[in-house]
């Protein structure tokens, strides 16, 4: 029978010793030096309003004063029908999440099949994601406006007396954001397809022709499969935009409206703060979005974490 | 099976790899110009003057004059580079410091913080955007350079110590021992050593970044209502209602507020789109 070692005695004594050098004692000081000014700005401004938020989420507040009502501002909330129709509003953005994601995986796909020049459409496809929101949408309401280039296109094509006016009409005007904010979001998702692809071993391809598979079907079993994880973070990264990153697109296209048609969560909360002045409500709906993304962010990386 | 047999496969082969290929192509041209369009539809008509707009041809300056007349155009852009690039200076200071402490510099708890620092990636600003506006309010920070310059660099500090942090793991521990055996200490394997070799992930870092805060309306129409410290898109978010029914005003505006961001993304996509990616790859 061997001598029991302990696993790492290499490992104990390089512990031991660093803990009597002054160079250990060095790095601990600097390291809290230097994680200090990060810690500071991010304290500061993200982890002390986050706490602010969800304390004055249970008070009435206008800014200045504060009272406390305890669950009163989350009842107030749900029974509040502009606020059913906000959670309706983010429900239906989330109906643009899978054909965000479904149209740049298809062209990453035809792009990953060798496509001479396939550099430049990449850059072409990408471009949007460069733009402010703010620019996409004053060209956006050019396009769907009633005098706009959509209705150039219908009534060119001869279909001059159909008039989708998108931008006037509650549901139509939301369809508009949601078309405007995939054709967006189609260069960054595809830049993680390719990216994503990359990482597949080309000889599984290869193994696949072999055997007779179709283009289809190689995408369907062999890519699709493989590409799990990027999917799914795209998933994330497109429905954290939906929900949080579309408050410039939504304030130069349509404010909000027409009534609250595109009113989505994130607009809600700047509304309720700064036009309404009521800090508490929006403090309330600033609650429900921060665990909204949180929660979807989080059993998101759990699925990932369980499969690996 | 016959030569000619398989010599029909072969050319039926080819065939269809033609046409699927005519097909990609096909389907590539139409993709591109509805991803190009709308800037075609926005450099062309930000040179018309409201006439030739109506009338759908012609070239004129009108709109440009226009523009400067509403809005402080160049005080404005010059407002949007000093922010940009101070909320940029920041960020660099704090996701170096940052991400070395937390990938060599290991102390007790420092992966609990890093965590934590990690977590606040998840924080959306709409639901911090009330207690923030008072919290700066209260501080006098409204409406200076410096304050939105503040947010913005709290706001990308997260995900850019994040990058920097798995960046730095990935330099190998020999290199800084042999720094530090040569008498270096913690702080100058940092600066001679760390940051030189960082270089790419900074890069990657200041162009994501230059994008984010240059392109961001919400931060300055909040913290920047003056028009002498507001950013361009605010500037052209908040227009005077008058102006909303002229396109080449408004075109001409979008394209001179596109344009910063749009030529650090030509030069430099290949930093944007590593970057973009970094999160996943382990």
């Amino acid at each position: 029978m061997e001598a029991e070692q302990p696993p790492s005695t290499w490992r104990h004594r390089r512990l031991r010793h660093r803990q009597t050098d002054p160079l250990a004692a060095q790095r601990r000081r600097v390291g809290l030096l230097f994680t200090l000014p990060g810690v500071g700005l991010i304290g500061a401004l993200l982890i002390y309003p986050i706490g602010q938020t969800v304390y004055h989420s249970f008070t009435s507040w206008d800014g200045i004063t504060s009272r406390w009502v305890g669950g009163a501002t989350y009842s107030h909330l749900v029974h509040n029908p502009e606020f059913t129709q906000v959670l309706e509003n983010n429900a239906i953005l989330v109906l643009a999440i899978p054909v965000a994601i479904a149209f740049p995986l298809a062209v990453a796909f035809l792009i990953h099949g060798k496509i001479r020049g396939w550099r430049f459409f990449r850059s072409v496809f990408f471009l949007p994601t460069a733009v402010s929101w703010v620019v996409i949408g004053f060209i956006s309401v050019r396009f769907f406006a009633n005098d706009g280039i959509l209705q150039h296109l219908l009534n060119n094509v001869g279909l001059g007396f159909v008039h989708p006016d998108m931008l006037s009409h509650e549901r139509s005007a939301l369809v508009a954001v949601m078309i405007t904010f995939v054709w967006s979001m189609f260069g960054t998702n595809l830049i993680i397809f390719l990216a994503g692809m990359a990482t597949i071993d080309e000889e599984i391809y290869d193994a696949a022709r072999v055997d007779g598979a179709g283009s289809f079907s190689v995408m369907f079993r062999i890519t699709i499969p493989l590409l799990k994880r990027f999917v799914q973070f795209t998933f994330i990264i497109t429905l954290i935009t939906a929900f949080t990153a579309l408050f410039s697109l939504i304030f130069v296209m349509t404010g909000g409206g027409p009534g609250y048609g595109t009113t989505t969560l994130e607009f809600f909360i700047y509304e309720q703060a700064f036009s309404a002045g009521d800090f508490g409500l929006a403090s309330t709906a600033g609650v429900v979005l921060f665990v909204a993304v949180a929660a979807v962010t989080l059993l998101q990386l759990r699925l990932l974490r369980i499969e690996d | 099976m016959s030569s000619i047999e398989l010599r029909v496969r072969l050319v039926d082969r080819r065939w269809r790899r033609v046409i699927s290929r005519t097909l990609i192509y096909l389907a590539f041209a139409v993709i591109t110009v509805v991803m190009l369009y709308p800037f075609y539809y926005m450099a062309l008509n930000a040179f018309r003057s409201l006439d030739q707009y109506y009338a759908g041809h012609g070239f004129s300056l009108a709109s440009w004059r226009n523009l400067f007349n509403a809005l402080p155009v160049g005080r404005e852009l010059l407002n949007s580079t000093i922010i940009t690039l101070g909320a940029i200076a920041l960020i660099l200071v704090v996701s170096t410091t940052g991400g070395y402490a937390f990938a060599v510099l290991r102390y007790r708890a420092s992966r609990l913080v890093f965590l934590v620092v990690v977590a606040t990636m998840m924080v959306p600003m709409q639901s911090i955007i009330a207690p923030e506006y008072v919290n700066l309010a209260n501080l006098g920070f409204i409406n200076h350079r410096y304050g939105a310059i503040l947010v913005y660099a709290a706001l990308g500090a997260p995900f850019s110590t994040f990058l920097m942090t798995t960046y730095f793991r990935r330099i190998p521990e020999d290199v800084i021992e042999a720094a530090l055996i040569d008498g270096l200490g913690y702080g100058r394997v940092f600066f001679l050593i760390m940051l030189p070799l960082a270089l790419p992930a900074i890069f990657t870092i200041a162009v994501l970044q230059f994008i984010q805060v240059w392109d961001d309306l919400l931060i300055g129409l909040l913290f920047l209502q003056t028009p002498d410290v507001r950013p361009i898109t605010v500037g052209l978010a908040t227009i005077p209602s008058q102006h909303l029914l002229d396109v080449p005003l408004l075109m001409a505006g979008s394209l001179i507020s596109a344009l910063p961001a749009v030529v650090v993304y030509l030069i430099f996509q290949r930093y944007l789109m590593t970057g973009l990616t970094m999160g996943i790859s382990k």
